[in-house]
């Protein structure tokens, strides 16, 4: 989960965003948003499935205090 | 067609249906704990009270005046939340034990309960969040006057009013609105079930209207490729060239520390959290709420520049594009959208801010100016707060209005929101070294927060109002009183940088130099490290020593009437019931406890904020420093004895290890040792049988003159056999204790191994015929150069092959000989289909003196063969041990460094 923190500030930042931000497009939608999208997309995945790996905590529950 | 006076009656007939869901909300909440409005959907779509009428209309806006850079008000955020198990699962869990309210309440618990920091972050707070709220009111306006606008006789009621008096109107609504929401009671624990489950409805409301208009847009313009393609034939380009310069740095770090440290998202996220677990849902859910949040905002603004004539304002493209193609159902929709966005923000954020200043402002002047334990009159503190929170709330919502009133000429949405961000980015140092750093003191986080306000003023809040004010355009230009390096704008001559990376830049820089020089040089108090404590070590120890005040002079009823003047009768009365059951005294008796007082204060800061308790507390209990001392020394003490029972611990795990070797090696010892006393007796035994024999045969030959000459013959014979046996033995037994002890030396030089292996065999042949013994030949080198010695190579091989033989009983006997070379080695194995070796004696197997116990036939040898053998092999830098092998026997397998040519 670490390395995907730092992985993803580190793809979403310069200069590795600039390696795909040229002037060409995939599927007709241009290079560096397809990029981001899919970084940003990739990032929710990888963290869901990463989330099931780590146990939940147990006793997390806060009690509702009646106001 | 829409007009003004319609859609304002839509506008407060779904405030009506917000306010029915709140009320639903709370009752819900109250009467069933576990109710759907707990669950983590709930708890994720209320964090997206982030998405303010910023990301509706400022997004696009934005989009279309630079690209992409509003993608990285959402990438920031995702990036906390993908890392949720590091900031976001400490900040909630440090906040429920102590009862967090706010961010300034958490940075006033953590350094020592200071009310000066306390005051200091509320009032930074409170005026960095008035340009976002006058973000706010400008979107709501300008997104009425749009649809008004649209028709000439929309505008209804609304003709002759301008946008500062319908700006001002939104405000009064607004501030209505909150306070109707927000402050009916004071809550335990400042949690606002109803609200929260308000701002999920809006959440839903406005993800379903962006993506409506968004889908609706992508239809119309042919399909996101349609988009680009009409727009690039109408020589609007979306250009990302410049897009990545510190610009996006900036923004993209402005929003990782907005997301943690805006009043209403440290609500929503850490203070209304109400479950742990929840945060595992949040850390995916709510980036991608975001995601589907801007997907369609590229296309909104693309297309809007493309067919929207070009004096229009782009911030509105999601209402005017509908408009534009008359779906007047859709632009309702539309502005429903962004109403519910800006207010969410409104009246999170009020709430949030107010329970600040009430706590952090109002509550230590009541306190102050009022002889304890007395407050106000009849209904008490709490009736304090509730008024104090309204005033506060119609504080903000004015300075947001001013703040509105006084840039109402410039006309982009997302530049006013990071002018709050990079105020509340000064917060998040302070933070992260709250909860991470154990050495950060409270005059450091203080100046440095205090400095980075200072600096964020007048690099990024006073710019904003150049249009209206020509002093501060003057001073833009000249600087104050002609210095030129102190120009808002170009500080020490840093000219030319984009203004928002600049001040962020100033600010941030300063902020953290000075934290963490301050915190390196000064001395933090007693409360503080008690505090630092509780707070960095939060996941590792769950008993931190938490209270510093002891009772002393204060009786229950002393604390009874505190408890009952802010938590109310009901609550005061079973937490003193509860407190004396626990103890098993009557209530009356029950004499206060310093566990019980810290249990009270951590009760009241919910109510309160942490500083406000302590003081309260403080008062009625007396003499709390020297009892702080006396804590402290407790708490060290407590420290060290954790650490030295650890370290016994620790000491007592190594010792038991040892003893473990040590009674291993004592094993092998024994074992070893009556091998030995085994060997010896095989030995003597050995030495026995043949000198027997050459005694007797020697006698006969001495006495008996009746033998004839053949006779005589085989008795000589005899004789000669049985030495040749006892010369055999003995010099084996002197072979090995030469080799063990390096007399027998040989030089080392390159010879063909496979050949010395075919050798081995040859020698074996009689051997092997003699058993009856199948050679299976497996793969083999062929010609390998190895440094050695021919003919001790051999012996190993013969050793190996002969033993191979001697204790193989299967009826079928077999032995496999295979040689390759892997890894630059020459590895040789000899396998047979015999008993194998017992595991127990594995170890022991190239001990001298060890034999196998297994194996029928002849066990004549000394066992001395393998260790022999053993010894050879390491003399040429090799190794001999057991494997693995398909044959159901023993394998053994030699290893020799191949020569390199």
């Amino acid at each position: 989960m670490f390395i995907l923190t730092v992985g993803g500030l580190f793809a979403l930042l310069p200069p590795v965003v600039y390696i795909f931000n040229h002037d060409t497009s995939v599927f007709g939608v241009p290079q560096i948003v397809f990029y981001l999208f899919g970084v940003w997309l990739l990032l929710i995945a990888a963290t869901a499935g990463l989330t099931r790996l780590v146990r939940p905590e147990q006793d997390a529950k806060f009690e509702v205090d009646e106001g | 067609m829409l007009s003004a006076d319609f859609v304002i009656a839509t506008a407060i007939a779904y405030v009506g249906l917000l306010f029915v869901l709140a009320y639903f909300g709370d009752r819900r909440a109250r009467a069933n704990k576990r109710s759907w409005l707990n669950s983590s959907a709930v708890y994720t779509l209320s964090i997206s009270v982030y998405c303010t009428s910023w990301t509706f209309y400022g997004a696009v806006g934005n989009a279309a005046r630079s690209g992409l850079e509003f993608l990285t008000i959402y990438l920031g955020p995702t990036i906390v939340f993908v890392g949720w198990y590091f900031l976001l699962r400490r900040l909630v869990r440090i906040s429920h034990i102590h009862r967090i309210t706010s961010v300034a309440d958490l940075l006033s618990s953590r350094f020592g309960k200071s009310s000066r920091l306390g005051v200091l972050v509320t009032c930074i707070a409170v005026i960095g969040i008035a340009p976002y709220i006058a973000l706010q009111l400008k979107a709501v306006t300008s997104s009425i006057q749009a649809v008004a606008g649209s028709s000439e006789f929309g505008q209804g009621s609304l003709k002759g009013i301008d946008d500062v008096g319908l700006a001002l109107g939104v405000a009064a609504a607004m501030a209505l609105f909150t306070i109707l929401f927000g402050t009916r009671h004071v809550d335990a624990k400042e949690q606002h079930h109803g609200v929260v489950a308000a701002i999920a409805f809006e959440a839903v409301v406005k993800l379903a209207a962006l993506v409506a208009v968004g889908v609706f847009v992508v239809f119309i313009g042919g399909g996101f490729e349609g988009i680009f393609a009409q727009a690039a034939a109408r020589g609007v380009v979306v250009d990302t060239s410049a897009s990545f310069d510190s610009r996006w740095v900036t923004t993209m770090v402005l929003s990782i520390a907005a997301i943690v440290c805006l009043p209403r998202q440290f609500q929503v996220t850490v203070v209304e959290n109400s479950d742990e677990n929840h945060l595992r849902t949040a850390g995916w859910a709510f980036p991608a709420y975001m995601l589907l949040m801007s997907i369609f905002i590229l296309p909104i603004a693309v297309y809007g520049l493309t067919v929207m004539p070009a004096d229009a304002n782009p911030d509105m493209f999601a209402l005017t594009l509908p408009l534009a193609a008359g779906q007047n159902g859709l632009a309702l929709f539309a502005f429903i959208g962004g109403f519910s966005s800006a207010t969410s923000m409104i009246i999170l954020e009020s709430i949030a801010l107010s329970i600040m200043v009430s706590n952090h402002i109002i509550m230590p002047l009541v306190l102050r100016f009022s002889p304890a334990p007395q407050y106000g009159d009849g209904q008490g503190v709490s009736r304090v707060l509730l008024v104090a929170r309204r005033f506060s709330i119609m504080l903000i919502l004015s300075l947001g209005f001013f703040y509105f009133f006084f840039t109402r000429d410039s006309d982009a949405l997302a530049p006013i929101g990071l002018i709050s961000f990079t105020a509340i980015a000064q917060f998040f140092p302070a933070l992260l070294a709250a909860i991470f750093w154990r050495d950060a003191s409270l005059n450091a986080v203080s100046t440095a927060i205090f400095v980075g306000f200072v600096i964020w003023a007048w690099c990024c809040f006073l710019p904003s109002f150049e249009s209206v004010s020509p002093t501060v355009s003057l001073l833009l230009a000249e600087g104050p009183a002609g210095i030129s390096w102190l120009r808002p704008e170009a500080m020490f001559g840093l000219d030319g940088w984009d203004p928002l990376a600049h001040a962020a830049f100033w600010s941030l820089s300063a902020n953290i130099v000075i934290l963490t020089l301050g915190s390196l040089i000064t001395t933090p108090s007693v409360l503080e490290r008690i505090q630092a404590t509780a707070f960095v070590d939060v996941f590792r120890r769950r008993n931190v020593p938490q209270m510093s005040l002891v009772p002393g002079s204060a009786t229950a009823n002393d604390l009874y009437f505190v408890a009952e003047r802010v938590l109310g009768e009901k609550r005061a009365a079973s937490l003193f019931e509860a407190a004396a059951r626990d103890r098993g005294v009557d209530p009356v008796l029950f004499e206060p406890t310093p566990e019980f007082v810290g249990r009270l204060e951590r009760e009241l800061a919910g109510s309160i904020g942490a500083a406000s308790a302590h003081v309260m507390l403080s008062k009625v209990v007396g003499g709390g420093d020297v009892s702080l001392e006396e804590m402290m020394q407790m708490a060290d003490e407590t420290q060290q004895v954790i650490e030295y029972s650890q370290e016994l611990e620790k000491t007592s795990s190594e010792l038991r290890l040892t003893a473990q070797k040590l009674e291993d090696a004592n094993a092998q010892l024994r074992e070893l040792d009556s091998q030995k006393d085994e060997f010896l007796s095989q030995v003597s035994h050995e030495v026995r049988t043949p000198m027997t024999s050459i005694r007797s045969f020697s006698e006969i030959l001495l006495d008996s003159e009746g033998l004839d000459d053949g006779q005589r013959q085989r008795f000589v014979s005899t004789i000669h056999q049985e030495s040749l046996r006892l010369t055999k033995l003995l010099d084996e037994i002197l072979d090995l204790s030469a080799l063990e002890r390096g007399e027998r030396s040989w030089e080392n030089r390159p010879v063909d191994a496979d050949a010395a292996l075919d050798r081995a065999l040859l020698v074996c042949d009689a051997l092997l015929r003699q058993r009856g013994m199948r050679v299976d030949h497996g793969e083999r080198s062929g010609m390998t150069m190895v440094e050695g010695d021919a003919d001790r190579l051999c012996q190993v091989f013969i050793n190996l092959i002969s033993n191979a033989v001697k204790y193989n009983d299967s009826s079928a006997p077999v032995v496999r000989i295979t040689s390759s070379i892997r890894g630059g080695d020459f590895v040789a194995e000899v396998a047979d289909n015999g008993p194998g070796i017992a595991k127990s004696e594995r170890k022991l197997i190239f001990e001298k003196f060890s034999r196998g116990k297994r194996g029928s036939v002849d066990q004549a040898g000394a066992g001395l063969g393998l260790a022999i053998s053993r010894q050879i092999v390491t003399r040429m830098s090799g190794s001999l041990e057991l494997a693995q092998s398909a044959l159901p026997g023993a394998c053994f397998r030699l290893r020799l460094p191949v020569v390199r040519q």
